[in-house]
């Protein structure tokens, strides 16, 4: 069941109106890794998650899932090739139910049973999200959004998970909690692009990982490579 | 005075007409929530979709019985699937034309708006000068039983009824749509976050034009009600059901669904309340609940039923 399909990015340039953000980035997010990209508040990172999604397209170079190239194909349908996508700041739909959010995640599955067992691994994972499935998701907890969210992206059996700063705002407890989970859906065989912030854990759970600073990558090496890596400490504290 | 029993039988004469105008009323204010629901956006030219509407209708019509054609259930099914063709296309080419580049060059508002506006007038102006004489009203034909039930000294219109009875069932249709089907799942993730409903998967175009074709299509529903009940349309009848839709999705609480039914038939409420009740010529009808509608969006300026406990389609 383990994922085989990498995603590659070969020098991208890409930005917002008159202002290229990325400047010839080239990342590859290896088939059953979890590979993360790290790097400070403006460094590029969320404009290359929106880049490879399709949400801003690249200028030049290219993206590529496997061998379908997708530096043109609209979000919609790069979702559609198995790439799924937990959002920055959790962006679960407030005003529908946990089970109407986690539907929502399974938009392009047509078999029912299909959704139904996506349901029941989600429920495995997520106990919580079973007991609350009728709540509003907009009256719930900053952990229990993240939940749904990361629950919402698990519905349709992705190929490759890609995770905007899952720790962003949540309390240092639930931040672990939410690796340890990150970890486990790798196992299960989902390949994982891993935005972050936080390096630490971040690295602990990642085999690979890159180093945005000002729109290119700085630095990259296995986790263990970065962890001693002079470039990592730069990029965040020059 | 009259004896009493003639007011009781007036009285409720006004009763099922003030019922007939909320209903066309609401079925106008779902559309502009609709629009707003999805796309944040005010669109002024839907009264004048419904007018469109209306006058496909009576064109299909026209054409129909030209050939010849005489039973009128045949005629009215064909009058109502070629009215709403047409305008469930106008709203598709308007949303993929105007509305979906505007909103993509990230155009403020305003512009949408003003927009509308004028395409507004290109389609009523565009009405009258097709039609020969287009300026002056045109009878709308009874495809409707004709007769009434007694109750008492009181008739109730079989039409009425019947098209109560039709608008209800498309208002509970669209309910149903919005809340029980993957569609309708999908118009609220649109409604509520349009950047994370692509990432659902979601095709956030085609939603947008089916909403748009929705919305219109209810709308030339709403004016061929408005030409059977009254035998009589109109190139501007648009304006002033525009004007109320508008209002009515406004004191219910733009976005929301309840909010633009409740607003449509409280709107026909006062303006039968200020001919029933109060002593003033029955021409001020609107005057009087659009001074009302005034002083309810001071009182309340969000609308009845606030955001924060209602779904927004």
């Amino acid at each position: 069941m383990s994922s085989t399909i990498d995603l590659n990015v070969r020098n991208a340039t890409t930005g917002y109106d008159a202002v290229n953000v990325l400047h010839d980035v080239s990342v590859q997010a290896k088939a059953g890794n979890i590979t993360c990209i790290l790097g400070s508040n403006g460094a590029g990172k969320s404009t290359l998650v929106r880049m490879i999604l399709g949400l801003t397209p690249a200028r030049s170079g290219n993206v590529a899932f496997g061998e379908t190239d997708i530096t043109k194909t609209r979000t919609h349908k790069v979702i559609g090739k198995g790439i799924s996508c937990i959002p920055e700041g959790r962006a679960v739909f407030p005003k529908c139910t946990v089970l109407q959010n986690l539907r929502l995640g399974a938009y392009g599955v047509e078999s029912e049973d299909e959704i139904q067992n996506s349901l029941k691994n989600v429920y495995e994972l997520f106990p919580r999200l079973h007991e609350r499935k009728t709540q509003i998701a907009g009256t719930m907890s900053g952990g229990e959004q993240a939940m749904v969210s990361i629950g919402r992206g698990l519905m349709s059996s992705p190929e490759l998970l890609v995770i905007d700063e899952p720790s962003l705002g949540l309390s240092p407890l639930f931040v672990t909690e939410t690796f340890k989970i990150i970890r486990e859906i790798n196992n299960r065989g989902t390949s994982v692009l891993l935005i972050e912030q936080n390096v630490k854990q971040t690295l602990a759970i990642s085999h690979y990982g890159y180093v945005l600073g000002q729109g290119r990558v700085v630095a990259e090496g296995t986790s263990k490579e970065l962890s001693s890596s002079e470039a990592v400490h730069s990029a965040y504290f020059s | 005075m009259d004896g009493s029993r003639m007011d009781l039988a007036l009285f409720s004469q006004y009763i099922v007409n003030g019922l007939m105008q909320g209903m066309v009323y609401a079925l106008v204010a779902v559309g502009f929530t609709l629009f707003f629901g999805v796309l944040d956006i005010i669109k002024f030219s839907h009264g004048d979709v419904l007018t469109v509407g209306a006058f496909s209708g009576l064109t299909a019509y026209l054409a129909l019985s030209g050939m010849g054609l005489s039973n009128p259930v045949v005629l009215l099914l064909l009058v109502i699937i070629f009215a709403l063709s047409v305008t469930a296309l106008l709203g598709m080419v308007v949303a993929k034309l105007l509305i979906i580049p505007l909103k993509q060059a990230r155009a403020p508002a305003l512009n949408i708006l003003l927009i509308t506006l004028m395409l507004g007038t290109v389609l009523r102006e565009t009405v009258r000068l097709f039609f020969p004489n287009g300026s002056s009203s045109k009878a709308f034909p009874t495809l409707l039983p004709t007769g009434g039930i007694d109750i008492g000294s009181f008739s109730l219109r079989i039409d009425s009824v019947m098209l109560f009875v039709a608008g209800a069932l498309i208002i509970v249709g669209t309910h149903f749509l919005i809340t029980k089907t993957k569609l309708g799942l999908a118009i609220q993730a649109v409604a509520q976050d349009e950047e994370t409903s692509k990432l659902m998967g979601i095709n956030f175009d085609s939603i947008v034009l089916i909403t748009f074709a929705l919305g219109s299509g209810i709308a030339a529903i709403a004016g061929i009600m408005n030409g059977l009940y009254y035998n009589e349309i109109n190139f501007s009848m648009g304006l002033l059901l525009g004007a109320v839709g508008f209002s009515a999705a406004i004191i219910g609480g733009l976005g929301n669904l309840y909010g633009a039914i409740l607003g449509g038939f409280l709107f026909a409420g006062l303006q039968t309340f200020a001919v029933v009740a109060l002593p003033i010529p029955t021409a001020y009808k609107d005057v009087f609940a659009f001074a009302v509608v005034i002083i309810l969006i001071a009182w309340r300026p969000t609308g009845l039923i606030a955001e924060k406990y209602s779904e927004r389609v």
